[in-house]
């Protein structure tokens, strides 16, 4: 990790320029990136969180130290940007380069660690989280990025991000919930009857297979046949391309998880437990509501979990067949070789699938300690 | 196998092999998606030769991940790697968050169109169950047998060659499987980065408007993933019987 | 002969087998036992050195275990553990050749081993050899358990909780079955257990261990009427004392000249089987026959209680 982040100090460049957004950039090392000061305490920084990486095992002693590393390196990318666009020059670009991406890397690696081994609980883990977003937000907000490329894309594209981010978590949650609504009855049902369960599961796990884009394409055909014949639903807004089939699709995807982990939760809840229900005169359905899917529920967030971040990061595809989202950004970047612009799309994506699963693993440990 | 389910594989399978060799036997049920006279069937290039250099990169990806993975499981699973083994799961933790799309979207500017960021896509993606479950095999190996091994005098190297990766077989036999469904959506995305693969006919149907490419795309891509997916899925369960450890039905 | 001079293993501060001292002839059954965590199991493991011992040494007629390159060592000394840790991935086969492969038997002289181990244990080749161990029951599990530590004719067995897994009717059988093989091939056997009957079934000697010392290394006879401890008493048990005596002395202690009526003992059965069934049929005494059936004389209440005392 210390060599890391030595290779990261001299010998990779901080930040690259670039006169323009589409050619190709040259890197500043860190010394030409920031004013000495700056880049003497960065420098000095790094390395300090070098040497607690090597020498020093205290897990929470080594959160510190990154912390502080990336407290550090995050604003000073910013400053750079600023320090190194020429005055008044609107169209040169500076985004963080390798020797940046390589001191996040493994100060991300080092506090990741850390946290793994100091087990927090589940509201220490929320609490975090949200001080990431606070720390984030704080250096959006304060302006101290307007100069990096990144955001200079956003604010060409304003309108669109939010519009389309919008999308992207309408296309993931909404598709969480419609298979919520219909996977948990299903999941039931599944527990109960054999037949239907090996015939359902079956079913659900051949569609898991189908590629995204393959899945999409096959959904376009009927759907494209649907609106042209039924007025109803065209005037709904369904149509061959465009959101629905995502939508359909996602939701499909989606009721795998749901209703497996139902299944499985339900199997698990001992048979002492329910027997001792029907003993005590709970009906079919006391019994369900009352002590199965209490018991169940654990399981169940974790399939909700598994949906969710899956479907975070499959809605971006959903831009290939016109249904919006983030990866809007990303293949309009693809298609111009800008490079800003995939992160435009991929970070928000990376950072909701992350904090979806840093939410739900909490949210499943508070679950389970409540019916442990 | 029962004979109803053989022969239902093997039906799926010659349609797909058919439909691949000689795609116009197929026209007629395709004609009515088309408008304007467009074609019914993929015309820019063969079909055959766009599913072989998808399964090739698929194969050659999956391969790669496979030698790397399943090496860091043993690596970190060893004494002398012990100190990795919760930094690799937080990683691999992490990593699963990450969208396919993403680590191809990002891989475009640093390697430039083509194959490449494809095959580092697929690779990097495909690590990751592979790593997650050699890991959970070879730490799944009761504790019994190993004390066993060990007390009959197998050095570590025969434990490990003898009896580890034996019974963690299945287990990595599975991660393969995962990682090779997802290599071949991530594939089929690739073609928006210009490698040569099945997602082409999708594609091209978008961009003309003709939801016949796209529907015969889709279905032979999503065939040929569930056919994959089977036969995998077979090898892994005659793996798994012998040890008599039955895979649920779901898996 | 295996002679353990005073091993000690310690983890840290806490000692785990203290100062511990003991011989083992050969064709020999010692039995360890203690509560658990008396370091019974670590004083075996380190007889193989899957546990290294932290002062102290082991001989094997006469040579010191140091001395062997470890897995060399293992190769030499059978070893059955608690659940076996046989193969799940070999077949019954291959699970007793695992030795003899390592050593690089030929593949003729591995087969007509694995098939008279196989016949020693009554397992039926035809049908056992190419069966995976789910597929067989609790016992047979245990049985090619214990024949695979003896593939390559080991002179040492180590047995840690071998009988641990077996539901207690097969148990007994399993132990009588053991003792049989053990007599014919004169394999010398440590075996830890925590069960204080199955030290007595089965001990020529017994090792009682308590808090990583051994308390007392002794004949079973010995330990009822001689117990060098409190503990050591406690653990005997003090109400089934008798019993467990007479069950370890035969006909022959308590035969008597005479004649008596009623259906015959025969000599090598054990006084308490005797006591048992003089109580049973009502009689002060019954006829003793030898094992060719010819009566030798009688055996009487009063003879065997005179075996059950403390001062016998």
């Amino acid at each position: 990790m210390a060599v890391l982040i030595g290779v990261a100090l001299f010998a990779s460049p901080f930040v690259i320029y670039r006169a323009n957004r589409i050619v190709a950039g040259d890197g500043r090392m860190l010394v030409d990136a920031l004013p000495p000061p700056g880049a003497f305490g960065v420098a000095a920084v790094a390395l300090g969180v070098a040497l607690c990486g090597a020498l020093i095992r205290t897990p929470l002693i080594r959160l510190a130290a990154a912390s502080v590393g990336l407290c550090a390196i995050f604003p000073a990318v910013g400053w750079s940007a600023g320090f190194v666009t020429p005055a008044g020059n609107t169209f040169a670009r500076v985004s963080p380069s390798l020797g940046f991406w390589l001191l996040a890397l493994s100060f991300a690696l080092i506090a990741a660690d850390a946290l793994t081994r100091l087990r927090l609980g589940p509201w220490a883990r929320l609490a975090a989280l949200a001080a990431a977003i606070g720390a984030i937000a704080l250096l959006l907000l304060s302006g101290a990025w307007t100069d990096l490329s990144l955001l200079k894309e956003y604010a060409n594209r304003q309108d669109t991000f939010w519009r389309e981010a919008r999308q992207h978590l309408w296309l993931a949650f909404g598709s969480m919930v419609a298979a919520c609504l219909v996977g948990l009855p299903l999941g039931v049902l599944a527990h109960r009857v054999r037949a239907v369960r090996t015939a359902i599961l079956q079913v659900l796990s051949i569609v898991q297979t189908i590629p995204s884009i393959a899945l999409f394409g096959i959904l376009i055909a009927p759907l494209g046949f649907l609106a042209a014949h039924v007025p109803l639903l065209a005037a709904l807004g369904i149509r061959g391309i465009g959101a629905a089939p995502a939508f359909i699709a996602l939701f499909l995807y989606s009721l795998l998880p749901v209703v497996a982990n139902t299944v499985t939760g339900l199997s698990q809840v001992p048979a002492a437990v329910t027997d001792a229900a029907r003993g005590m005169g709970l009906s079919a359905r006391q019994r369900l509501w009352q002590v199965e899917l209490p018991l169940a529920l654990p399981v169940i967030l974790a399939g909700i979990r598994i949906v969710l971040v899956q479907n975070l990061g499959l809605a971006t595809v959903a831009a290939l067949i016109g249904g919006g989202g983030f990866g809007t950004f990303v293949f309009q970047g693809i298609g111009q070789t800008a490079i800003d612009l995939v992160l435009l799309g991929a970070i928000p994506t990376v950072a909701l699938s992350f904090a979806a699963a840093i939410v739900l693993d909490a949210i499943i440990d508070l679950t389970r300690r409540g019916s442990s | 196998m029962s004979r109803r389910s053989f022969i239902l594989r093997a039906a799926a399978l010659f349609l797909l092999v058919l439909f691949i060799a000689a795609p116009q036997l197929f026209a007629f049920a395709f004609k009515p998606l088309t408008i304007n006279d467009a074609p019914a069937i993929y015309n820019q290039g063969s079909l055959l030769a766009l599913t072989l250099s998808h399964l090739r990169i698929v194969f050659l990806a999956t391969l790669a991940s496979t030698v790397l993975a399943v090496g860091l499981g043993i690596f970190v699973t060893r004494p002398s790697g012990s100190e990795f083994l919760p930094l690799s799961r937080s990683l691999v933790n992490i990593g699963q968050t990450f969208p396919p799309i993403a680590v191809l979207a990002i891989a475009v500017p640093l390697v430039g169109f083509g194959e490449k960021p494809t095959f580092i896509a697929l690779f990097l993606y495909g690590l990751l169950p592979i790593f997650e479950n050699t890991l959970t095999g070879l730490m799944e190996v009761s504790p019994q047998t190993l004390e066993a091994a060990k007390g009959m005098g197998m050095n570590p190297r025969q434990r490990l060659l003898q009896v580890e990766l034996p019974l963690a077989f299945p287990v990595i036999l599975a991660g393969i499987r995962l990682s090779v469904i997802i290599s071949l959506g991530t594939a089929t995305i690739g073609s928006t980065v210009a490698a040569k693969g099945l997602g082409e006919v999708i594609i091209a149907g978008l961009q003309s408007n003709n939801v016949a490419f796209v529907l015969q795309g889709g279905l032979v891509v999503a065939l040929l993933a569930v056919l994959i997916h089977d036969g995998l899925g077979l090898a892994e369960r005659m793996a798994a019987r012998r040890l008599g450890r039955p895979l649920d039905e779901i898996s | 002969m295996i002679e353990i001079e005073r091993l000690t293993k310690r983890y840290g501060a806490t000692t785990v087998v203290d100062d511990v001292s003991l011989r083992v002839e050969d064709g020999a059954i010692a039995v360890v036992v203690g509560t658990s965590g008396a370091g019974k199991s670590t004083l075996l493991r380190m007889i193989n050195r899957l546990v290294e011992p932290s002062a102290g040494r082991v001989l094997i007629d006469g040579e010191d275990t140091m001395a062997i390159p470890e897995d060399q060592l293992r190769h030499r000394i059978g070893y059955v553990i608690q659940g076996y840790g046989l193969f799940p991935h070999r077949t019954v086969a291959e699970n007793i050749a695992t030795v003899p492969r390592l050593l690089g038997w030929d593949k003729r002289r591995i087969a007509a081993r694995v098939e008279e181990l196989l016949d020693l244990f009554q397992l039926d080749p035809a049908e056992f050899a190419g069966k995976f161990p789910h597929e067989l029951s609790g016992g047979q599990q245990q049985r090619v358990g214990v024949a695979r530590a003896l593939a390559a004719k080991p002179a040492l067995l180590l047995m840690d909780e071998p009988f641990g897994a077996l539901d207690p009717v097969i148990r007994s059988k399993a132990q009588v079955d053991l003792l049989a093989i053990q007599r014919r091939l004169g394999t010398t056997i440590v075996l830890v257990t925590h069960d204080m009957n199955e030290a007595f079934q089965l001990g020529d000697k017994i090792a009682v261990m308590d808090q990583a010392r051994l308390l007392q290394y002794d004949t079973p006879a010995q330990l009822l009427t001689h117990p060098a401890e409190a503990f050591v008493e406690q653990l005997v048990g003090t109400a089934e004392r008798p019993f467990r005596l007479l069950s370890l002395l035969h006909v022959q202690a308590a035969l008597e000249a005479g004649d008596a009526e009623g259906e015959p003992i025969r000599i090598t059965d054990s006084l308490r089987d005797a006591l048992s069934r003089l109580i049973w049929v009502g009689r002060e005494a019954l006829p003793v026959v030898d094992a060719s059936g010819a009566l030798v004389g009688r055996v009487s209440v009063q003879g065997i209680l005179a075996h059950g005392r403390s001062a016998a």
